[in-house]
């Protein structure tokens, strides 16, 4: 089974809550969150930059992210997205939204797969 | 104001900063990526390349991204049109088609709408109140000939004689004021080769001010001008006083010579006043100095002198009292008079005469025709564009399918669209101007050329219908792709290609079906008015009239009789000039002037018609061989018919029905002159020639006497009259004759206007010229219509022949031959086009009453060979248009259909 196979496609709304939590670990990049969670997900999530960026700058419009330009590791300059105190908020909410979700997909799902 | 500006600079200033911004983020990402690949030991160039292409579509990207900057609505608005116009800037060949297309429907409507509104909308410019002038008709019997019959129908009419206009004008208490006047028409200024022809009205002194119209400079008409002793007086229109005096004061004080009257001018009206009507006159003249100088029995009933009447109603006075009144005092005038209706009604219209309630003139209706015309064009324009939308919404399916995914709302993606058909249809807008421009002034002069217009084609109401039929034709053309838009969201992500193509190709195709069926109508329209043109112009007036021109000698009312020997040194010149091939001389002049008024007696049964003939007309021995008349019966005139010799006359063959219907005409005598006692004997029948118009009932009854024994003959001498009129026979066309012979005429006779010499031809062309136009501008109008439907077949058809490649690709692998797939693909343009067919042929017979009364006698509008004809051409540019796709679907590679997935 290739890698592309085995890819999720990103389901309407979760692109926001993965890059909220992606940058629970600190400020980072675009670039650095898109390889973030392709790494964290196994190559099995990719974001593709056609929706990175719309979605990083809405999220900064509705201020739960903020960003400041700042040198990268290399020297260059890059933008860099940290949490705000809205964005925890934000944060916590989608995922325990989320969190239901799963559970309840889990719960929907399971007696189909004892046939 | 300046905050405003502030805060617009800020948000601007805002906006770039942010565009620069985001532009540095995604380099850098880009960067990154390339490293990254470049550490994993790709070439640095291959590495760029590939970051590349994973990355995605930079400029989509930066416009999804440049979405989620949240502004406020000015901003978004700007935002939208900028994303508007790189969407447009990036696919020019479409925009520059949807331009071209809207600006020329809309233009050609604003002008025409322009035309039309000063024709039968707006009340003619600089009258006071124009809601309180009346137009006053009539509705009676007509009585004025002998057998006038009592209980004959009843008309409307607008003329009114000048007894029943004093009686009007008299009670002014219930009427209110009452004033009359004459429409214009063209009179000389001056006399010779430097008399000017000026369009006249005349007026009584009571018009002016009745209208509300005050001059510019100096004064009006007042009552006291409008007496026969007074002092002769004018006052001239604005365009007259800049054509022909520089717009100086020195105007005034000038003198104007028309008949044998010598006017001063006392004023000039204001830029833009035409009067009473859309149609303005150079110059106001006092009724009653005019007409008497015109003919001395003008006062009388049935003198043939209309006058129009107009009437302003006493202020709080209603319409029906002051028809009333108007009615009362008309039956009251008339009460005794056996030549008059004694029943005759008073009417009020409005003070547009094309607002009724008499007939619409025939000449307004072809306006109304072309009016028509251009609203299909634009209809078509309008279907054309809005299926070139579906196509790209269509072709960005892509596109809009991930706007959706990151959440745009539907009405977002409508909006882009509705913004981006906007644009558009601004741009079209300024475009349509001027296309409007020009195209008022073309059809000004195309469709009413003996109206003079004031203010310019493209005045305020034109450049006000311009903007809403622009912003109007870019919400409808969006309206429809904006709405598929929307839709196209969840059965482009589940359905992939199939549900983007089938989504919306009902609409597209009836999109096609309609612009096929306009096209029809416009092309049955084109061929119909050929049809009425093209008979017309083969009409035959009896005159030889492609040969032929006219230089007429005579000095009309009022002159005194030209020398023989004149005549005969004009005659001699004219004869040596080259081109020239014979040259003969009448009393009238062909197509131009008859003349009635010799006492005539014939011992016959039958009668002669008491109005229309017959005519008289002395001519010379060569007369019907140069003017190309036939001889029906017997013989023309010849050398033989001298003074002395017997006395010989030839009638025409409508004369010869009417006075012997069954016998023949050769042989019998005509008594001529007041105490006549010698027969003059028919030794000939000519053939009837058309003087006037261009119907049957215009032949009249004619007989011809011979010149040279009239002008020996002391009794009939005196009835030859003062005109005179060359007949010239060119061996050419006669046009290139006029000038040579205008010299010749300058020469002997220096106060004849330039206007007596005439080409036949240019008589002719007038009369046949609502054909002309109406043929042009149909076949103009079809022609566009054609091109556009055949564009828009050809987008529809090779489209769907791009989105089903693959299907061809693979039905070409399985073996279906190329016939197969192009028969598959043209049977759907030409299905689609043969359904507009027959919407069309409902709507072209459907529209063909109202054309009917504009086409040549005996024509009919529903002509079968001329929609056979159009829809034939159609279904040939729908095959034509539909072969190109269809060649390509021959053509088609599954593997490259399979590659492009």
């Amino acid at each position: 089974m290739s890698p592309a196979e085995h890819r999720v496609d990103l389901l309407y709304g979760t692109l926001d809550l993965l890059i909220l939590r992606t940058l629970v670990y600190g400020p980072a990049h675009g670039h650095a969150i898109a390889k973030h969670v392709r790494r964290v997900s196994e190559d099995a999530l990719r974001i593709e930059t056609g929706s990175l960026y719309p979605a990083l700058h809405k999220l900064e419009g509705r201020s739960w992210i903020a960003a400041e330009w700042k040198k990268s590791d290399k020297g260059k300059r890059a933008r860099y997205y940290r949490l705000t105190a809205a964005g925890r908020k934000q944060l916590a909410l989608q995922q325990s939204r989320w969190e239901q979700l799963s559970v309840a997909m889990a719960r929907v799902l399971r007696p189909a797969d004892q046939h | 104001m300046w905050q405003a500006a502030q805060v617009g600079l800020r948000s601007l200033w805002r906006w770039r900063r942010q565009e620069s911004e985001l532009d540095e983020e995604i380099r850098f990402h880009l960067a990154e990526d390339v490293d990254e690949l470049v550490e994993g030991g790709m070439p640095p160039a291959q590495a760029r390349a590939v970051a590349r292409r994973a990355f995605g579509n930079v400029p989509l990207i930066r416009e999804l991204t440049r979405e989620t900057w949240g502004w406020g609505a000015a901003e978004r608005l700007l935002q939208d049109a900028r994303s508007a116009v790189r969407a447009i800037r990036r696919n020019p060949g479409y925009a520059w088609t949807v331009i071209l297309t809207l600006a020329f429907g809309i233009g050609l409507n604003a002008a025409m709408y322009g035309l039309l509104s000063r024709l039968f909308l707006q009340a003619p410019p600089h009258i006071e109140d124009p809601e309180g002038v009346h137009r006053v008709w009539l509705q009676e019997r007509f009585f004025c000939t002998e057998d006038g019959d009592p209980a004959g129908p009843t008309y409307t009419r607008e003329g009114t004689d000048w007894v029943d206009f004093t009686a009007l004008r008299a009670d002014t208490d219930r009427l209110g004021a009452v004033g009359g006047y004459t429409r214009p028409r063209p009179m000389q200024n001056g006399r010779g080769q430097r008399a000017e022809e000026l369009q006249v009205s005349w007026v009584t002194g009571e018009l002016l001010a009745l209208l509300g119209a005050r001059p510019a400079i100096g004064r009006a008409i007042v009552p006291a001008d409008d007496d026969a002793a007074a002092e002769p007086v004018a006052v001239i229109g604005n365009g007259y006083w800049k054509r022909g005096f520089g717009g100086t004061r020195e105007a005034l004080g000038a003198t104007l010579t028309f008949g044998e009257v010598t006017y001063t001018i006392v004023g000039v009206m204001p830029p833009g006043f035409s009067g009473p009507e859309p149609n303005a006159a150079d110059v106001w003249l006092p009724l009653q100095i005019a007409a008497a100088d015109a003919r001395d029995n003008w006062r009388d009933s049935c003198a043939g002198f209309s006058l129009t009447t107009l009437l302003r109603r006493v202020p709080g006075g209603t319409t029906e009292a002051a028809e009333a009144a108007a009615t009362h005092a008309l039956q009251a005038a008339r009460a005794n008079s056996p030549w008059q209706d004694t029943g005759a009604t008073v009417v009020l219209g409005p003070v547009l005469r094309t607002r009724g309630p008499g007939r619409l003139e025939g000449h307004m209706r072809l306006p109304l025709v072309v009016a028509g015309v251009a609203w299909i064009v634009l209809l078509i324009a309008g279907a054309n564009v809005s299926n070139l939308l579906m196509l790209r919404v269509a072709a960005r399916r892509r596109e809009l399918a991930v706007r959706h995914a990151l959440g745009a709302a539907r009405w977002v993606v409508g909006r882009l669209l509705v913004i981006e058909s906007l644009v558009l249809a601004t741009v079209s807008g300024v475009a349509a101007l001027g296309v409007a421009a020009i195209a008022g002034r073309v059809l000004r002069s195309a469709l009413l050329p003996q109206h003079q217009w004031t203010g310019g084609a493209l005045d305020v109401t034109a450049i006000a219908f311009t903007g809403v039929a622009a912003l109007v034709v870019g919400l409808m053309t969006a309206a429809f792709p904006a709405v598929y838009a929307a839709r196209a969201r969840a059965l482009d992500r589940l359905d992939g290609l199939r549900g983007a193509r089938s989504l919306g190709a009902p609409v597209r195709t009836g999109l096609i079906a309609v612009q096929a069926a306009l096209s029809l109508v416009l092309l049955n329209g084109a061929a119909v008015f050929y049809g009425s043109f093209d008979a017309a112009r083969k009409l035959d007036v009896g005159y030889a009239k492609e040969n032929l021109l006219t230089v007429r000698l005579g000095t009309g009312w009022g002159g005194t009789p030209l020398a023989e020997s004149t005549i005969d040194a004009m005659e001699t010149r004219v004869r040596l000039l080259p081109g020239v091939l014979d040259v003969a001389q009448t009393t009238a002049a062909p197509m131009t002037l008859v003349k009635a008024g010799l006492l005539l007696r014939v011992e016959a049964p039958g009668e002669l018609p008491r109005t229309g003939g017959p005519y008289e007309n002395f001519v010379t021995e060569n007369f019907f061989r140069v003017a190309g008349l036939d001889i029906r019966d017997g013989r023309g005139f010849n050398e033989g018919d001298i003074s002395g010799a017997p006395r010989v006359a030839v009638v025409n063959t409508t004369f010869a029905r009417l006075v012997w219907p069954d016998r023949p005409a050769v042989g019998r005598c005509l008594f001529v002159g007041p105490d006549a006692s010698t027969c003059t004997t028919v030794v000939g029948v000519a053939e009837t020639a058309l003087e006037f118009g261009v119907q049957d009932v215009n032949r009249f009854p004619h007989f011809y006497l011979s010149l040279e024994q009239a002008s020996h003959d002391s009794e009939l001498a005196e009835l030859l009259g003062w005109d005179r009129t060359l007949v010239v026979r060119t061996r050419g066309d006669p046009g290139g004759v006029v000038p040579a012979a205008l010299h010749a005429l300058a020469e002997l006779f220096p106060d004849l206007p330039a206007n007596r010499v005439r080409s036949l031809p240019a008589v002719f062309a007038p009369r046949i010229r609502s054909w002309t136009v109406g043929t042009g501008l149909f076949a103009a109008a079809a022609l566009l219509a054609l091109l556009l439907a055949a564009l828009g077949l050809y987008a529809v058809i090779a489209f769907g022949v791009r989105q089903r490649e693959l299907e061809f690709g693979i039905r070409r692998a399985l073996g279906a031959r190329a016939w197969d797939l192009l028969r598959m693909v043209m049977a759907r343009g030409l299905t689609v086009t043969a359904v507009g067919v027959a919407a069309g042929v409902v709507g072209a017979l459907s529209a063909g009453g109202f054309v009917a009364p504009l086409l040549f006698e005996g024509h009919s509008p529903r002509d079968p060979l001329a929609l056979t004809a159009a829809a034939l051409l159609l279904l040939t540019v729908a095959a034509c248009a539909s072969l190109l796709p269809a060649r390509r679907a021959t053509r088609a590679d599954p593997r490259r259909a399979l590659q492009a997935e």
